[in-house]
């Protein structure tokens, strides 16, 4: 029954939460604190964070401040950026050498420019694909064709896709059809009655909980995936089973 | 029903969009709405200009199942000449509850003259036109703030409330200075506060909830009500108590 009042009841680890001010938005908090104050509102346990900075402007320096932000918490696992730039992998690599590398996330290719190919992106995905370090890849910032094609060549890179929305309902199967390694996360995926053939198709281990969170506010999706009338172990499994699956692979290398 | 409290979502839609994925299943839509306790939505149909055909498409669907869904007429200045007889007929004759327009897919900017047959009829006959909000030249929410005085007698609902800033501000600004004008919820921007930020500056009495089903999921959308950090009473307001009082239900 649905009350006025919500809290998740499975544990929850969001795929999607950027920290920091951007250029044109102020985030709506300035300290970890007060993004585990949110999470805590939500019951949402644990959060992948990426510096927006890391996303829109600068891999190189988003990644340097997003370590502020994980110092010392528990809660809050760090998702790095990248760029096709050698300054970028030699940054990556330095990281991943600690064990600090569990994830990337991709930059925004279309705010610079680039085609999402090989030929420019290669170094970087070969090298991921051969560590076991799974990609966050923006479907509102690169073309499908592109995403297509590209992860197509390197079949052992697993992926989490973000920012499917409703005008990418008829692209969304298709590319998981086309990229087993791939999963969706599920922040803006809220097109009614969409998610369950995806899980009919492709299973329940496709899918990914993020929140998108400042951009997107932290509670909706969570609430509707809650009441999509699944099962608890699928749920656990949406909210935080799968994203857990996901990080370890690089972790068990 | 939540807690006691009856749920309209105040914003829906009838027909296909194939290009976005949407589908104006009954059962789908029905089935979303039992999940969370939604007893009625609005519904209209965009889609054709002349108005009839929507509305007998729309008429049609709520006649399926007419204890859940609510119809609300559609006509556009595209086929000025259509605008009055069919209001009248959808009202009277298909039982429509109330209007909606959408500015854009109409060169014709919400404070045009163009509009003023709508506004005349929904003034005269004392009904709810609910129109679309955003960032489009023609329904920039300003223009609320112009049309609503002149029209008392009608309620004016800001869809999606201006979507985005700085058009949120403006429907906020429309909400203050106009006793007529109300704000609904639905956008597929989901930015954090901004429920709160509209009950904290318009009154709780001023929001409407709405989802833009089947569009986007009224799960997800009511999820924005429910998870946001407002009072019980304010959600009860919003969830259904002001959409009653509008409609006079």
């Amino acid at each position: 029954m649905t009350t006025l009042n919500f809290r998740a009841r499975v544990p929850v680890f969001d795929a999607n939460i950027g920290v920091g001010h951007l250029r044109n938005r102020a985030s709506p908090f300035e300290t970890s604190e007060q993004l585990l104050r949110e999470m805590d509102r939500h019951g949402v346990a644990r959060a992948l964070i990426y510096h927006l900075q890391g996303e829109a402007m600068s891999a190189l320096e988003g990644n340097e401040r997003l370590l502020s932000w994980v110092d010392g918490q528990s809660a809050l696992h760090p998702q790095w950026a990248a760029d096709p730039t050698p300054e970028s992998l030699a940054q990556l690599q330095q990281l991943h050498r600690p064990g600090q590398l569990t994830s990337i996330r991709l930059h925004n290719t279309r705010d610079c420019g680039l085609p999402f190919a090989d030929w420019i992106y290669g170094d970087l995905l070969e090298w991921l694909a051969a560590e076991r370090i799974p990609l966050w890849l923006s479907l509102a910032d690169t073309p499908a064709v592109e995403v297509r094609e590209t992860l197509r060549r390197f079949p052992d890179l697993v992926t989490v896709l973000l920012g499917g929305h409703y005008i990418h309902s008829m692209i969304v199967g298709p590319l998981l059809r086309q990229l087993p390694q791939a999963h969706l996360e599920l922040s803006r995926y809220e097109g009614l009655g969409k998610i369950p053939p995806l899980i009919r198709e492709f299973g329940i281990r496709r899918l990914v909980y993020g929140s998108f969170y400042p951009r997107y506010a932290m509670g909706p999706m969570l609430f509707s995936l809650h009441h999509l009338g699944l099962e608890t172990g699928d749920l656990e499994l949406v909210c935080s089973g799968n994203l857990e699956r996901i990080l370890k692979q690089g972790e068990d290398r | 029903m939540i807690a006691g409290t009856r749920v309209i979502d105040f914003h829906g839609h009838v027909g296909r969009w194939d290009g976005a994925g949407m589908r104006d299943d009954p059962d789908e839509m029905l089935r979303a709405m039992d999940a969370v306790g939604i007893d009625q939505s609005c519904l209209f149909n965009i889609f054709y200009p002349d108005g009839r055909t929507g509305n007998d498409l729309t008429a049609r669907f709520v006649k399926r199942h007419p204890d859940r869904f609510i119809g609300f007429a559609y006509v556009s200045p595209l086929m000025p000449d259509t605008m009055a007889p069919e209001l009248e007929r959808a009202v009277d004759h298909l039982g429509m509850r109330a209007i909606k327009i959408y500015p854009s897919y109409t060169p014709f900017p919400l404070d045009n003259p163009v509009w003023d047959p709508v506004y005349d009829f929904a003034h005269r006959r004392g009904l709810v036109i609910i129109t679309h909000t955003g960032i489009e030249p023609t329904t920039a929410p300003r223009f609320l703030s112009q049309v609503a005085p002149r029209f008392p007698g009608a309620r004016f609902v800001a869809g999606h409330a201006g979507n985005v800033e700085p058009f949120r501000a403006q429907a906020i600004r429309a909400a203050r200075t106009c006793p007529n004008v109300f704000l609904e919820t639905c956008s597929s921007f989901r930015s954090p506060g901004v429920v709160e930020e509209l009950v904290q500056k318009a009154g709780a009495e001023r929001v409407l909830y709405g989802s833009d089903t089947p569009l986007m999921d009224p799960r997800c959308q009511i999820g924005k009500i429910l998870t946001a950090d407002i009072s019980d009473q304010a959600k009860r307001l919003i969830l259904g108590e002001n959409a009653c009082r509008l409609l006079g239900i």
